[in-house]
């Protein structure tokens, strides 16, 4: 499949970008890592009159310690998997980020690109997201359902991480557990003419244990049919602070709400780890792909919430 | 072996450069001035009647040149001589989603696929069938008019006395194994570049030339002649490198066909590469088999009868077909002593994109079911698995119950070998918790006996050119398609005539160049291709050896070629008592021969010399041109008629001059609450008769157990309403490096007869083992026996839940409550109108909970 043509646009500062944002929104795509987009372009997903290459705008990258940690969006996930910083202090990022795709995906893609992620291919023909009216997962519904597929945000929404969103009005900061609605089709919140510039990560975040653990059929490449992110705070053999997030069973990443207090102040045991991982898995809603049924991909999150509980509670 | 210099020694591809540095040429790679760009409009529907198509819009597009459709070249075509049943483009009816309609060339990618929007179709859509057992009942709106019931073909043989045996067993297995549809997924997109000659006299459109990715030049040669209406004469097929075929590039794809028609409408070359998903489209993969397996045995483990009922979906079109049914009932034999057979072969039609031939053609599902249902006698009557089957050994020489005739039989060291290396006996059934080993054995032909085109041709031709330079030129229509040919044919002829390695150039699979070959499917390269050219060069070896002979003052036959010399038997180069030094003979004679040296001045020159106690390669080939005119020798190859098979109809597929025979050991470790499987480790012994190249060999042998290895844990096409659901190599799963096991490949020689240097096949017959080796270990391991690959974590996690009594796993009602009658069936195939077909009682997918890990 040929590329569609398009104007290339390279804009070396944020407040540059988010200019040709302003001037093009509707009609034009953001260009990151690319892992995504072009072939996304190429089987006609996107067709935008503009792509707008942030690639040059240097401050987007980088990891940056404060008093609290920012990390720009530009940040391959390379990067941030070798990170001895984040391997020390936020492990549930680092390991998050060492699942994605392969090797030379992760040098190319980014932390931003895997925020935003859209996940949906052509491959069997259009659906209600693009062109279509036929839902494949759930017939007759006007809902859609596609599903969220990134292996960082849960890591991430354990953290408490907010990201900063550029505009030409200006700079806003969201919680990202905020960012993301839920519905297929217009599954984060972000307008046509914003830009998802950095991330932070609380202080208060740093120096939990951390766990992801993800489902896939192969060893690598894949997408999550299932993840689960958990990181933990014990004292005294007991937990202080834990927090529990899926991904790729629903629309969106999502924290599971009631784990903290499931959690907060006992001993973990198998029972314990168990009955979180049943709170988990009555929260996602997996649907129909082309790999494992939606009950099975339910059961792992299940399965993978209680081995991850348990491993950051004992490791 | 130190008989030979180069043949078993480990040799790099004598094409292994242009590949790893790039610089060699695949059919994409190529372009011609003028060329254009071809981009095939594809069907949307599974089953349809076209009722107009307008292409004026797609016309009226600047840079579009032409736009052809199925009446553009009507003649129908198929690989097999009964199965003419496809179009290059569609004539009134599409039969699958993919199903090729029209095709436009333009100047650019781009406006190429710009046109194809502009094409406007009307369809009348008729109903689809996409379940075999379903499309059997069909009465009505049949995928091919003269298919009744959407039959392709069935097949029913009866050898021996098969209801006797089962009467008169000890103990009787019986079951139902599904294997659901894999498909190829080489590396390269096939591709097609095809450009017409301006004819001198006419004006108009000669000669036609086409470079493809192809496995068969001369069989897409033939099929060009047949559609274009054209004379095979003015047909020129070249193969440049292939990327990997595995039987996906063994039958003409449509591309290679549409290339052609539109070059001819549009007086330009015209390039077509498929995209991935067309790749998916074009398929000709393994089809989903749905194999009711029964096995007779005595008390002793003794196999007495064996009946099998096989149901192939075979997709739109016959393809292969035919041949892959009879191949799945006919490769029952020639593997273990069975005395009775009864095989019902149904290949059906279906909705879907035409199954072929793919690695290990027909017989690999079915080895699945077999080598399952033996674990499970074993168990049952606490054998050990290995020691079944070494007691239903064959005890060749000698021609099985359905006719197949077995010469060489490496099968009991190969599974002596897998049981030594893996340590069998120390370690089965004492690796711990949820870790298991499993064996498994399997065989393959080396060539198919009788040839599709039911023909008295040589199966392989080969010529053999050597000038005064000393260059050894082989000329073979085998086709390299990444297995080692153009190796295997110049190490033949190296060994033959006793030169170095270097020396031998390989011209290959060019249909003007090249005599003819039936190209590189069903492991025959070796074996045949191998075999004309041994012939070839023993036949320029003997015009050499006379002409040395004279100046050596022996007999022909006491001439010995070997190094890049030739001396008189007994002397060896090195005792040779000749006064010359030999590299300063070879400088000082190829300084004066150089083409000049007539035949006076050389008898003068021997006068001088006296009599020679050797001769370099160049100064016999010299001698040998000098006295018999040029040097050049044929060779060729069919199958003796005594390896042909019996007279029942049928009977043509599944004799071969040899098989091959493997046996492995898989050790694996099951995740039980995942029912995530990890294979750790395969020990795998290929009997290849002898390795002429054990590098390459070994390098089948684990390439067959890794792609056995996605058929067992990943790989499976879905489907939903004949639509393929992952038509793409990241939703179709094909292992990564991460996850692939260990592999030991041993190889076992048993010197065929009849091979060449006694070598056989060793590409195909590894890979149908590997699926049930995974399955018996993970039995080892956990105690499921799985029926249906594949062995997915939730197929395993299901079977896991079944025999604990522990919730089950649902695998076919959806959880989605806005689509609660959704059905996922077995195969994939995902059904959202109704619950789709009826399970037949012995599914995998409805076994209940008492009797799925009882069945020992």
């Amino acid at each position: 499949m040929s590329l569609p043509e398009f104007r290339l646009l390279r804009p070396s500062t944020v407040e540059e970008a988010v200019r040709y944002l302003s001037q093009h929104a509707g009609n034009i795509r953001v260009l990151a890592g690319g892992t995504d987009l072009i072939p996304s372009m190429r089987q006609r997903l996107f067709e935008p009159e503009y792509v707008l290459d942030i690639r040059h705008i240097g401050e987007l990258k980088g990891i940056r310690q404060g008093a609290e940690v920012e990390i720009g969006a530009l940040t391959s996930l390379t990067v941030i998997e070798h990170s001895e910083f984040l391997r020390r202090h936020y492990p549930v990022l680092a390991e998050a980020a060492s699942t994605v795709a392969s090797p030379l995906l992760r040098n190319m893609g980014t932390i931003g690109g895997n925020i935003c992620l859209v996940t949906w291919r052509k491959g069997c023909g259009f659906c209600i997201k693009k062109d279509g009216d036929l839902c494949h997962v759930a017939p007759g519904g006007s809902k859609c359902w596609a599903v969220f597929s990134g292996d960082t945000p849960p890591a991430l929404l354990c953290l408490d991480a907010h990201i900063e969103i550029a505009s030409s009005a200006g700079l806003r900061r969201i919680p990202l557990r905020e960012f993301y609605t839920g519905i297929g089709d217009s599954y984060r919140r972000l307008e046509a003419n914003e830009l998802v510039t950095r991330i932070f990560l609380p202080a208060a975040s740093a120096d939990y244990r951390g766990i992801y653990r993800k489902l896939r059929i192969r060893g690598s490449i894949d997408y999550p049919l299932a993840g689960v992110a958990v990181v933990l705070k014990r004292s005294n053999g007991h937990v202080k602070d834990a927090r529990l997030a899926i991904t790729a069973v629903n629309p969106a990443p999502m924290l599971i709400k009631a784990a903290p207090q499931m959690l907060e102040g006992k001993a973990v045991d198998t029972n314990l780890a168990e009955a979180v991982g049943d709170l988990a898995a009555k929260t996602a809603k997996p649907l129909t792909t082309s790999a494992l049924t939606p009950e099975y991909r339910r059961e792992m999150i299940r399965v993978f919430t209680k081995r991850a509980v348990l491993a950051a509670a004992n490791n | 072996m130190s008989d030979f210099s180069i043949i078993g020694k480990r040799t790099a591809m004598v094409d292994a450069a242009g590949k790893t540095t790039g610089a060699g040429k695949y059919t994409d790679d190529l372009t011609l001035p003028g060329m254009l760009i071809g981009k095939i409009l594809h069907s949307p529907f599974p089953h349809a009647r076209i009722k107009r198509i307008d292409s004026s819009r797609a016309r009226a597009l600047e840079g579009v040149v032409a736009i052809v459709t199925g009446k553009d070249a009507p003649n129908p075509y198929g690989i097999l001589p009964v199965g003419h049943d496809e179009h290059a483009l569609a004539l009134d009816k599409v039969r699958y989603v993919g199903d090729n309609v029209a095709c436009v060339a333009a100047i650019s990618e781009a406006i190429a696929e710009n046109a194809l929007e502009l094409i406007d179709v009307e369809y009348e859509v008729l109903p689809a069938y996409f379940d075999p057992e379903e499309s059997m009942k069909a009465e009505t709106d049949l995928i091919h008019e003269n298919k009744l019931h959407n039959i392709e073909k069935d097949y029913h043989h009866v050898f021996g006395d098969p209801e006797k045996a089962f009467g008169e067993a000890d103990y009787v297995a019986e079951g139902r194994f599904i294997a659901n549809e894999v498909t190829h997924a080489a590396m390269e997109p096939h591709s097609t570049l095809a450009a017409f000659e301006i004819d001198s006299h006419t004006g108009k459109p000669g000669r036609l030339t086409v470079w493809s990715s192809t496995q068969v030049p001369y069989y897409l040669q033939h099929k060009l002649s047949l559609v274009l209406d054209m004379p095979m004469a003015q047909i020129r097929v070249i193969k440049p490198l292939v990327g990997g075929g595995f039987g996906g590039k063994s039958e003409v794809i449509p591309l290679e066909i549409i290339a052609a028609i539109a070059a001819r409408a549009a007086k330009a070359p015209v390039k077509i590469t498929y995209t991935r998903e067309e790749v998916f489209w074009a398929h000709r993969g393994r089809p989903r088999s749905i194999i009711d397996l029964k096995t007779a045995v005595k008390k002793d483990g003794a196999i007495t009868a064996v009946k099998a009922r096989v149901v192939q979906d075979g997709g739109a079109y016959c393809s292969y077909g035919v041949v892959t049914i009879l191949y799945s009932g006919a490769l029952l034999g020639a593997l273990y002593d069975i005395p009775n057979i009864q095989y019902d072969g149904y290949r059906v039609l279906t909705n879907k994109p035409a199954c072929g031939a793919m690695r290990g053609h027909g017989t690999v599902n079915v080895r699945f079911a077999f080598e399952s249902q033996l674990d499970e006698i074993a168990a049952r009557l606490n054998l050990d698995p290995a020691e079944i089957r070494r007691r239903n050994l064959l005890k060749p020489p000698c021609v099985t119950i359905n006719g197949l005739r077995v010469q060489s039989y490496g099968l009991p060291e190969c599974i002596q070998q897998v049981v030594e290396r893996s340590r069998w006996k120390q370690r089965k059934g004492q690796l711990g918790k949820a870790s298991g080993l499993g064996i498994a054995c399997s065989h393959y032909v080396s060539g198919a006996a009788n040839s599709i085109i039911r023909s008295d041709m040589p199966h392989s031709t080969v010529n053999i050119k050597i000038d005064r330079d000393g260059g050894v030129v082989v000329y073979t229509g085998a086709s390299e398609i990444g297995q080692g040919s153009d190796t295997m044919t110049a190490q033949i002829a190296a060994e033959t005539l006793g030169c170095s390695l270097g020396r031998v150039k390989v011209v290959a699979a060019d249909t003007d160049l090249t005599p003819i070959d039936i190209g590189s499917y069903s492991s025959r390269v070796t074996f045949m291709a191998g075999n004309a050219t041994l012939r070839a060069a023993e036949q320029v070896k003997k015009q050499i050896a006379s002409a040395a002979a004279r100046k050596m003052n022996c007999a022909p036959e006491d001439v010995v070629f070997r190094e890049d010399k030739v001396f008189r038997k007994g002397d060896t180069q090195g005792q040779s008592p000749t006064p010359l030094e030999p590299t300063q003979a070879a400088v000082s004679v190829s300084g004066r021969v150089e083409g000049q040296i007539l035949r006076g001045s050389l008898q003068q020159k021997r006068k001088e010399e006296g009599q020679k106690y050797f001769l370099t390669f160049e100064e016999a080939v010299v001698a040998a041109i000098d006295f018999h005119g040029a040097l050049t020798g044929t060779g060729s190859y069919a199958p003796p008629p005594e390896a042909r098979g019996g007279k029942h109809k049928g009977a043509g597929v599944g004799p071969s001059p040899a098989y091959s025979y493997s046996a492995q050991v898989a050790e694996v470790s099951v995740d039980e609450d995942t029912g995530e499987v990890t294979v750790h480790k395969v020990w795998a012994a290929h009997d290849c008769g002898r390795a002429l190249n054990p590098v390459s060999v070994e390098g089948q042998i684990i390439g067959s157990v890794w792609m056995g290895m996605g058929q067992a844990l990943e790989e499976e096409m879905v489907w939903k309403d004949g639509m393929l659901m992952n038509p793409g190599l990241l939703e179709y799963r094909s292992p990564s490096s991460t996850e692939s096991p260990e592999v030991e490949p041993i190889i076992v020689e048993s010197v065929d007869p009849e091979g060449p240097f006694g070598a056989k096949e060793c590409s195909e017959g590894s890979l149908a083992a590997t699926i049930p080796a995974i399955a018996n270990a993970i039995y080892d391991a956990v105690g499921i026996r799985l029926h249906e690959s594949p062995f997915t974590p939730e197929r395993v996690l299901a079977a896991l839940r079944a025999r604990k009594g522990a919730k089950p796993i649902n695998l076919t009602e959806g959880v989605d409550p806005t689509a609660p009658r959704r059905f996922r069936e077995h195969g994939g195939a995902l059904w959202f109108r109704g619950k789709g077909p009826e399970r037949h009682p012995l599914d995998p997918a409805r076994r209940e909970a008492a009797d799925a890990g009882g069945d020992d």
